[in-house]
């Protein structure tokens, strides 16, 4: 039985993979686009708390709110710019998808321009351990657990309890009939991107202090997100969170046993999912 | 207007003849210059062609593979390993590099074309990290970070004429001539016979593709291994080509790499427009990793690719342009149907 510390730490990443996951179902959902560069928002929302944090001296909590309303608008500018152009009739998902490609390289690029290649810690943020006598976990991957926590409770707030929650419900189910009920579908898809990348930009930003702050910091939880989607089932928001959590502590024990070689087991485990289930865990089939 | 009619009589053959002559003087380009960045632009570029047509080919499925690179390594370690490491000579590992990436290209594509669509984007990018990492880390196969320095191909002497890989870039440029062409030439046959028509179908309606009897994972998995075959083929001989072999090489920016040069260059044509994005973005990233800013490579690619996708839509990459080009020529008013984007094509 692997420490405690390590089920944490697989529990701190889980949360990531989950809250990544969580949007880019939400996206897909509605869109019924997978947002490939989601992992960049990610990483441009770990750059945002850092430069507020350490530039402009604004508190940390207060500044992951402003790295998800600039990254979140960000989002909405993409989908606006280009997504809605490349989604009409008779644009396959190729051309989207090519797009949300290129844009990953793209925000890399841009990122590692205007910010330099460095990464760069924050480790000042939250110090300080709280000191179990067993075990120990620092206040920055508390504040991950507590973070996650907080927005799914506020997101199943968000779908279930609100107008727009509902509207979004109801595009994903049947956008036609949505739209005919006075939904703009167009609109609904503007926000749910935004809430997608504000969630990525807000993920980035609390494992800011816990990891450091690089351009290439999104790659990882990008696919390990979008293994969790597969595994969870596409479109799926339960399968998302589910898959999350499997992900993220599987990694992390698998990583103590045999160090290394823990993507592989990962990856071979999503492709014997795939054979016995090829709709995903949580999958209700076509989508 | 005598001379009018001729011109328009020939109109068809206009375009091809120049095609023709670019060949030629492509083919004799090694009489003009020698010069060794010029020619290792043009084999690199040629060796990403190829990979970018295996790419082009399995999109004509409907399926976006973003793990292309990891068969490139793929045929790039078989080779390095079999020559350096077990001493079999050139030309065999050359085409086991291939025959195995191929059948890793099977083996996935049977399990994961059943699903298609999105899941197989995900699992080949993460099959693309899996070989990454798997190099990276099986040092005692693949020396890990620190990879395998290639060896030449030995001599080929045919009568008193001696092919000497060692001696300069020349052979390895009409090795990749060669490659580029007999690849070209196979993925064109493909695309214009009945298979070709099939695998459209399979893209653009799975469902009536099923009905008409069409097993659409087998027609994905055909397209997926020759695919793999091809462009584990195009890594054995780029690795060759560069000397060494490490996980660096082929990397997911490779992979988006492969699949910007057929955006850029164009999917409505299988072969042009792979080989145009492929020369295009290969020398402008040779261009642009001169410049002393870090990553605008990254920048740059992913600008081009999104604004060729907003201005010259649905496949019609810079490869279209060349169409318009003649079209403007003769003044023709040319109502077209792009392949790919009709619903049913008969061959």
């Amino acid at each position: 039985m692997p420490p405690a510390g390590i089920w944490i730490d697989g529990l701190v990443q889980s949360c990531i993979y989950m809250t990544m996951a969580f949007g880019m179902v939400l996206v897909f959902s509605i869109l019924g686009i997978l947002n490939w560069a989601h992992g960049q928002f990610y990483m441009l929302g770990g750059f945002v708390v850092y430069y507020a944090v350490t530039a402009a001296g604004i508190p940390f909590p207060l500044s992951l709110l402003i790295s998800g309303v600039i990254v979140g608008g960000l989002g909405m500018v993409v989908e606006k710019v280009i997504i809605e152009r490349l989604t009409g009739p008779g644009y396959g998902l190729l051309a989207v998808t090519a797009a949300t490609m290129a844009l990953i390289f793209f925000f890399e690029g841009a990122a590692g321009m205007a910010f330099g290649l460095m990464a760069k810690g924050m480790a000042t943020v939250l110090p300080g351990v709280l000191d179990m006598s067993s075990f120990s976990i620092s206040y920055q991957k508390i504040a991950v657990i507590a973070f996650t926590l907080i927005i799914m409770v506020a997101m199943y707030i968000v779908l279930n309890r609100t107008k727009i929650g509902k509207a979004i419900r109801a595009t994903a189910q049947q956008p036609d009939a949505a739209s005919l009920y006075g939904v703009s579908v167009g609109r609904v898809s503007l926000i749910v991107m935004g809430i997608g990348c504000a969630l990525a930009a807000m993920a980035g930003g609390i494992m800011g202090p816990v990891q450091s702050v690089d351009p290439f910091m999104g790659r990882i939880p990008m696919i390990m997100s979008l293994l969790a989607i597969v595994i969870g089932g596409l479109g799926s928001l339960t399968g998302a969170i589910a898959g999350g959590i499997i992900l993220g502590l599987l990694n992390s024990v698998i990583a103590y046993k045999i160090s290394y070689f823990s993507e592989v087991v990962l990856f071979v485990m999503v492709i014997a999912i795939l054979l016995i289930r090829p709709q995903g865990l949580f999958g209700t089939g076509a989508k | 207007m005598i001379i009018g009619e001729h011109y328009f009589a020939n109109r068809n053959l206009i375009p091809k003849v120049v095609i023709g002559a670019l060949v030629v003087l492509l083919a004799a380009f090694p009489l003009i210059t020698t010069d060794v960045v010029t020619l290792s632009t043009l084999i690199s570029s040629g060796i990403w062609a190829i990979a970018a047509m295996g790419f082009t080919l399995v999109l004509r499925t409907g399926q976006f593979s973003m793990g292309q690179a990891a068969f490139m390594a793929i045929g790039g370690y078989v080779s390095a390993i079999l020559t350096v490491r077990l001493g079999i000579p050139y030309w065999p590992s050359f085409l086991a590099a291939g025959v195995i990436s191929g059948l890793i290209a099977l083996m996935i594509g049977l399990i994961v074309l059943r699903a298609g669509g999105i899941s197989f984007s995900i699992i080949t990018i993460a099959f693309g990290e899996i070989v990454r990492i798997v190099a990276l880390n099986w040092g005692s196969v693949t020396k890990g970070a620190t990879g395998i320095v290639t060896r030449a191909p030995a001599p080929i002497t045919i009568g008193n004429f001696e092919i000497n890989f060692a001696a300069g870039v020349v052979p390895y440029y009409y090795f990749m001539f060669f490659l580029v062409i007999v690849s070209g030439l196979f993925f064109w046959q493909i695309d214009r016979t009945r298979i070709g028509g099939t695998f459209r179908s399979v893209a653009a309606n799975p469902i009536l593709a099923e009905h008409l009897g069409v097993h659409l994972m087998w027609y994905r998995v055909i397209a997926f291994t020759v695919a793999g075959v091809f462009t584990g083929l195009a890594g054995a001989y780029y690795v060759t080509f560069l000397g060494v072999m490490n996980p660096l090489i082929f990397d997911l920016w490779k992979s988006v790499q492969i699949m910007m040069m057929t955006i850029v260059g164009g999917w409505s044509s299988i072969v042009g427009g792979p080989i145009i994005g492929a020369a295009v973005l290969y020398s402008l990233g040779n261009y642009l990793s001169r410049l002393p800013i870090p990553n605008i490579q990254y920048l740059v690619f992913g600008a081009v690719v999104v604004l060729v996708l907003l201005f010259l839509p649905k496949g019609t990459g810079l490869v279209d342009l060349w169409g318009k080009f003649w079209r403007k020529v003769f003044r023709e008013v040319e109502e077209y149907e792009l392949p790919g984007e009709s619903s049913q094509e008969d061959e």
